[in-house]
């Protein structure tokens, strides 16, 4: 996987400045063709492209679930909390 | 961990991150090319420029000053952006109730502390081309990702709310009248979206949000002690005194005032509709560094502003925008006062831009419609009405009478505080999962950094709850 990704960049790299089939230098852009529009773009940033994929769902270990519910209950347990500090700082202003 | 889909491109063949070269090879590539957008086309003429730019950066004196020019916005947006009104009355509550010291040095840290969180942003933005809500939702599933849409929801509405009540109170100094100043800041929102280009809205609101920069002037009319200010830099002292319910509460604020949930959700869409890609990873680096520099300049210089309040022993506990400002002006003089008041005002309307945004891309990318300023309105609707109505809705909460402002501002930055861990938790989780970031997964040390700034936020936020509950703990 890794590797392979390597080898993704350094396509990219190569991108902009060899294969592209855009003249980077000329003052003038046409993107009438819609080659010239994709040869600019990776293909997961096309619109039609990340429509049609998705990075599939992940397997939670239990530990992330147990996590994920410890931050999800701290979370309800101060927003309580800040209801309370809320009251007291209304009841003390009267 | 089973075996995701790894992002299936719609090419036969390609991987998780295939480049276009490849695509249009490919067989499927006459498919993709008779579905080409007009937010592709715009986002391909922005990559233009980019490549233009990179190519003449080589032969060029000026050319990678021409290229972080074209690749500055996100981090310098988010980071203005979030020195809000809000935030900007935090800082100034900070300077007001204690002088120069303990939160002078505070403040830098808890930009450090965005930083760090932002930059995970730029790279899962770069690497991914998708938005934050989306890859909680594709990663983690709808029950995992409706949570944190509340979160980004309720927290973004609240202070969405306070934004206008900044823009409300900074032009109520000048006598303009609330219904006026709310409605002309709603007509700036909108002609920030109209021109459905990316580039020309993060250019308005970049120029906006430059003039956050007025409580530097504001500051030097209050003539700081640099002496105090470099000892304070240095020393974290005098550390503040007398009730330690309120300092724990301003700390918190004060945090609050920097790292929040919207920030990570806006930049990373921000990225990806400005189409920046794993190679531009150092220019958003540095973007993200120079808003946070920025916005650390223009938050110290709110503290000095109102430091002389402190030093005549005039109680700001329950000041207001526009109090604030009055008080100031028998001390630093009406153009000092004005100053400060326009900055609450600037603070308010980009906030309430980069915040309405950030909310209509979560939206979008959670219903899976069109959701990119690169976008004509006819084509991406729902994300513009999900933008322009937020900012409605929040705006008419502000003229309603009798509506509990106080309330909301009290509450808003803690608030964003408490709801950061989870937020944090998520990002974390994307950003090291290899599937996701390949090579880009986070390294040793933004990990530790990353888990270090989650469990200061958790220890902030339980000693606030503990306080609460339990205020004789700390003599409150």
């Amino acid at each position: 996987m890794d590797s392979h990704r390597a080898d993704i960049s350094a396509e990219q790299g190569a991108l902009a400045s060899r294969d592209i089939p855009v003249d980077v230098k000329s003052e003038q852009l046409t993107l009438q063709d819609p080659r010239a529009v994709l040869s600019l773009l990776e293909a997961d940033q096309v619109v039609a492209a990340k429509r049609r994929t998705h990075f599939g769902r992940k397997n939670l270990s239990l530990g992330t679930k147990a996590l994920l519910w410890g931050l999800r209950v701290y979370v309800v347990a101060m927003l309580v909390i800040v209801l309370i500090s809320v009251y007291q700082a209304i009841h003390a202003a009267r | 961990m089973d075996a995701p889909d790894k992002n299936p491109s719609l090419l036969a063949g390609q991987t998780a991150h295939p480049t276009t070269e490849s695509a249009v090879a490919s067989a499927a590539a006459p498919e993709l090319i008779g579905l080409v957008t007009h937010e592709d086309v715009d986002r391909a003429r922005d990559r233009w420029e980019v490549a233009r730019a990179r190519s003449k950066g080589r032969s060029k004196k000026f050319g990678s000053f021409r290229l972080l020019w074209l690749l500055v916005g996100p981090g310098v947006l988010v980071f203005l952006g979030e020195n809000d009104a809000p935030s900007m009355l935090s800082y100034s509550a900070d300077g007001s109730r204690y002088g120069v010291g303990f939160f002078i040095p505070f403040v830098v840290l808890t930009f450090i502390m965005g930083f760090i969180v932002q930059e995970m942003t730029v790279r899962l933005g770069a690497v991914t081309h998708r938005g934050h809500a989306e890859l909680i939702f594709d990663r983690f599933g709808k029950f995992w990702g409706f949570f944190a849409m509340g979160d980004l929801i309720f927290g973004n509405f609240l202070t969405l709310v306070t934004e206008f009540i900044g823009v409300r109170a900074g032009l109520g100094f000048f006598g303009v009248r609330p219904a006026i100043a709310v409605g002309g800041a709603l007509v700036i929102v909108v002609a920030a979206i109209t021109s459905g280009r990316y580039w020309t809205w993060e250019r308005i609101t970049l120029s906006l949000a430059i003039f956050n920069g007025l409580f530097i002037p504001a500051a030097i009319l209050a003539r700081p002690d640099w002496h105090a200010v470099g000892h304070a830099m240095v020393t974290w002292t005098p550390f503040p005194g007398g009730n330690r319910y309120e300092i724990l509460l301003l700390i918190l604020a004060t945090i609050g005032a920097t790292v929040t949930p919207w920030m990570l959700f806006f930049q990373q869409s921000a990225v990806v509709d400005k189409g920046m890609q794993p190679r531009d990873i150092n220019a958003g680096r540095f973007d993200t560094l120079l808003g946070a520099l920025l916005a650390s300049v223009f938050a110290i210089a709110a503290i000095l502003a109102t430091v002389p309040l402190f030093h005549h022993g005039i109680n700001a506990a329950d000041f207001q925008a526009a109090q604030f400002a009055e008080a100031l002006e028998p001390l630093i003089g009406h153009t000092g006062a004005a100053l400060f008041a326009l900055g609450i005002f600037e603070a308010g309307i980009v906030a309430a831009i980069a915040i309405s945004t950030s909310s209509a891309y979560a939206f979008g990318e959670v219903m899976q419609t069109g959701h990119s300023l690169n976008r004509p309105l006819r084509e991406a609707w729902p994300f513009y009405l999900t933008l322009f109505g937020s900012a409605c809705a929040a705006a008419a909460l502000v003229l309603i009478p009798h509506f509990p402002l106080e309330f909301v501002v009290l509450t808003v930055n803690v608030i964003a505080v408490l709801a950061m861990p989870p937020a944090l938790a998520f990002l974390l989780l994307l950003v090291n999962d290899p599937e996701v970031m390949g090579e880009h997964v986070n390294g040793f040390w933004a990990n530790v950094a990353g888990v270090t700034v989650t469990v200061l936020l958790i220890i902030a936020g339980l000693g606030f709850g503990l306080a609460t509950v339990f205020p004789k703990w700390l003599g409150g």
